[in-house]
């Protein structure tokens, strides 16, 4: 089921949590809503589910306004960041709550309630804590029966805030891929918040960067990280190195909006070329540090000003050129995009 | 627990031997001359002239029409707190409106109150020479110097117990799991009988254990609106005065000791309570796995 958001607004007091945001969410897609804190999108979330009330706006559900509609009529699955499991019940009760507490009617007879509860937890691979109470899980099992929780009433959307968010870094990557697998596998319309790039990148379809209660860009994670719109996304998404027109010289003369006044140019460290002789528009740096560490090598360079300038490079690269701190170097972008100057953040 | 690890105490954050000794006789020696001293004192009064004239006191009718009294008053009072309790709780804890600290003031007055002060309260409402006396009096009403009068005095007394317990308990377990309930499409009942009631019952239980031994031996609030009617008006701790005043020593202290013994059973049912609730939370955690 696809879900239309139409110009909502939302404020807390004096805090504009969101700013006239459209966006639309296709069937089957999984989206992450990523940002930094604060900047609105579990505000948004939230108001998907019926959580919150938006101030203006609309949330149709395929094509259906479903602004006014109750949260228990939404149809929709909600998994918390701090998993919200109850804490009284054992994990099966937890899975079977959402069917036990339908009215007489639609309420599926016990069998039939084993039957799927026992599927969900097959599916999120936990049938074996079954018996188990919240408490006596770890973390990572806790995110897992929530989700198979939020599965059991056949939502039509699944909504997802910080789901990784209070695991370690070991048990979300893990989490992250299985995931990925089990949208897959049950191709709900899903969308998840998240402040972790690389979790958005990896895992979503589409990302949806929002910063300050507004989106800034739309897009599928390579055309976000690789075609920031704004100066934000670029620095959202990795690391950057800026270089001012004003300063730099002719540096900023790689990409568009060359020779306009104060332009900047946003280089990624992995596209920044190391040199040892000067050529045509490349800058003199000092090579401060290096650690080598893992497939990717980090050099920290100082411009003749004073400015810091990080650089990426390949295990093999470097074991070629064996650069030493201390060394005079000389850097060029292979690739820079250029931002006006009075838009950056 | 101390005498286990006092092989490895280490001297860094431990005073030295005879502080700790003095605090913890001080502490004893007040223990016993507070608490335990007048405790024993009530039971030896009252069994000063043997068990025959005790059970003698606490026959009589005056006596038994004291303690049905008190609990009638106290089976009245109780539920009600029970009710508004965590009505009001529900509300403080889970719910933002305008207002809030207001509640919260209004909930904890009567410990702020003097007990004869909310007696007085009632009086000046609902007594003869009250606010609604005369109407009262038109439809042959009684409130004051009557049973109802003192239930309204120890419903008043007794507010606070059960929402002072609960508001810090609902309050530390947030919102998010009536939010899970909700989403997943159960009503608001549901969500409070399946999802907030568990989750409070121990602490429940436990202001509810308060506001019972309260209501049983509040004298202050009671003893202004009931006009003392032997007989008709008259609780446990009335009574207990009245013989007291009348020099009937042995009778006030058998009544005495019937309240110490409530406070006995009180404080049992507590410590079980707390057990329970402390090894149910220990066995839902038991087993940790890291997956």
């Amino acid at each position: 089921m696809s879900i239309e958001i139409q110009s909502v607004a939302k404020r807390f007091g004096n805090f504009v949590a969101l700013d006239n945001v459209d966006l639309k969410v296709e069937t089957g897609e999984l989206l992450a809503l990523l940002g930094p804190s604060g900047c609105g999108k579990t505000t948004l979330l939230r108001i998907i589910a019926g959580l919150e009330t938006p101030d203006a706006g609309q949330i149709r559900f395929h094509g259906e306004d479903a602004t006014g509609t109750h949260v228990r009529e939404r149809q929709v699955g909600f998994v918390f960041q701090h998993y919200a499991l109850f804490r009284h019940m054992t994990v099966f009760e937890n899975v079977a709550f959402g069917l036990r507490v339908r009215p007489r009617q639609t309420r599926p007879p016990e069998a039939e309630i084993r039957r799927r509860v026992h599927e969900l937890l097959e599916l999120v691979q936990l049938d074996w804590l079954a018996d188990r109470y919240p408490a006596q899980l770890s973390g990572g099992q806790r995110q897992r029966i929530a989700l198979a929780r939020a599965l059991a009433v056949e939502p039509k959307v699944l909504l997802l805030d910080e789901p990784f968010g209070a695991l370690d870094t070991k048990v979300r990557k893990e989490l992250r891929r299985w995931l990925k697998r089990l949208h897959n596998e049950v191709h709900v319309t899903s969308v998840f918040v998240t402040h972790d790039q690389e979790e958005a990148l990896e895992v979503a379809d589409r990302v949806v960067v929002m910063n300050k209660g507004k989106i800034e860009q739309v897009g599928t994670p390579e055309q976000v990280y690789d075609t920031p719109a704004t100066p934000f996304v670029y620095q959202f998404l990795g690391d950057v190195n800026l270089f001012h027109s004003r300063v730099h010289g002719g540096f900023a003369e790689v990409g568009e909006h060359a020779g306009a006044e104060g332009v900047v140019a946003y280089v990624r460290p992995h596209d920044i070329e190391l040199l040892r002789e000067p050529a045509a528009l490349t800058l003199p740096a000092t090579l401060d540090h290096i650690r080598a560490i893992g497939p990717v090598v980090r050099l920290e360079l100082r411009l003749d000003n004073g400015d810091p300038v990080e650089a990426e490079l390949s295990r093999e690269a470097y074991a070629d050129k064996r650069y030493l701190a201390g060394e005079r170097l000389h850097i060029r972008p292979r690739t820079a995009q250029n931002f006006v100057e009075d838009y950056t953040i | 627990m101390h005498s286990l690890h006092s092989s490895k105490r280490s001297g860094a954050t431990d005073e030295p031997a005879w502080v700790r000794w003095l605090l913890t006789v001080a502490a004893l020696v007040f223990l016993a001359f507070f608490l335990l001293l007048p405790l024993a004192a009530v039971f030896t009064e009252a069994l000063r002239k043997g068990w025959d004239l005790y059970w003698e006191a606490l026959k009589e009718p005056e006596a038994l029409s004291a303690i049905k009294l008190t609990l009638i008053i106290t089976a009245i009072a109780v539920p009600l707190n029970l009710v508004f309790g965590v009505a009001a709780s529900w509300a403080i804890a889970k719910f933002d409106f305008k207002g809030k600290s207001l509640l919260i003031t209004l909930i904890d007055l009567p410990f702020s109150v003097s007990p004869v002060v909310a007696g007085l309260i009632y009086v000046l409402v609902f007594g003869a020479q009250g606010w609604l006396g005369p109407w009262l009096a038109e439809h042959d009403i009684k409130i004051i110097f009557a049973v109802p009068g003192m239930v309204l005095a120890t419903v008043f007394v007794t507010f606070p117990f059960v929402a002072r317990e609960l508001i810090p308990l609902m309050e530390a377990q947030g919102t998010d799991e009536e939010q899970a309930a909700l989403v997943l499409g159960a009503s608001g009942w549901q969500t409070f009988w399946k999802v907030t009631l568990p989750n409070i019952k121990w602490g429940l239980l436990y202001g509810v254990i308060l506001s019972n031994a309260r209501a049983m031996g509040e004298f202050g609030a009671v003893s202004v609106v009931s006009g003392h009617i032997r007989g008709l008006t008259n609780t446990v701790p009335l009574h207990v005065e009245i013989l007291y005043n009348e020099y009937n020593f042995v009778a006030a202290f058998a009544c005495a000791s019937i309240l110490a013994l409530l406070a006995l059973v009180t404080l049992a049912v507590k410590t079980w309570v707390e057990w329970r609730s402390e090894r149910q939370m220990a066995a839902e955690q038991a087993v940790v796995h890291d997956h």
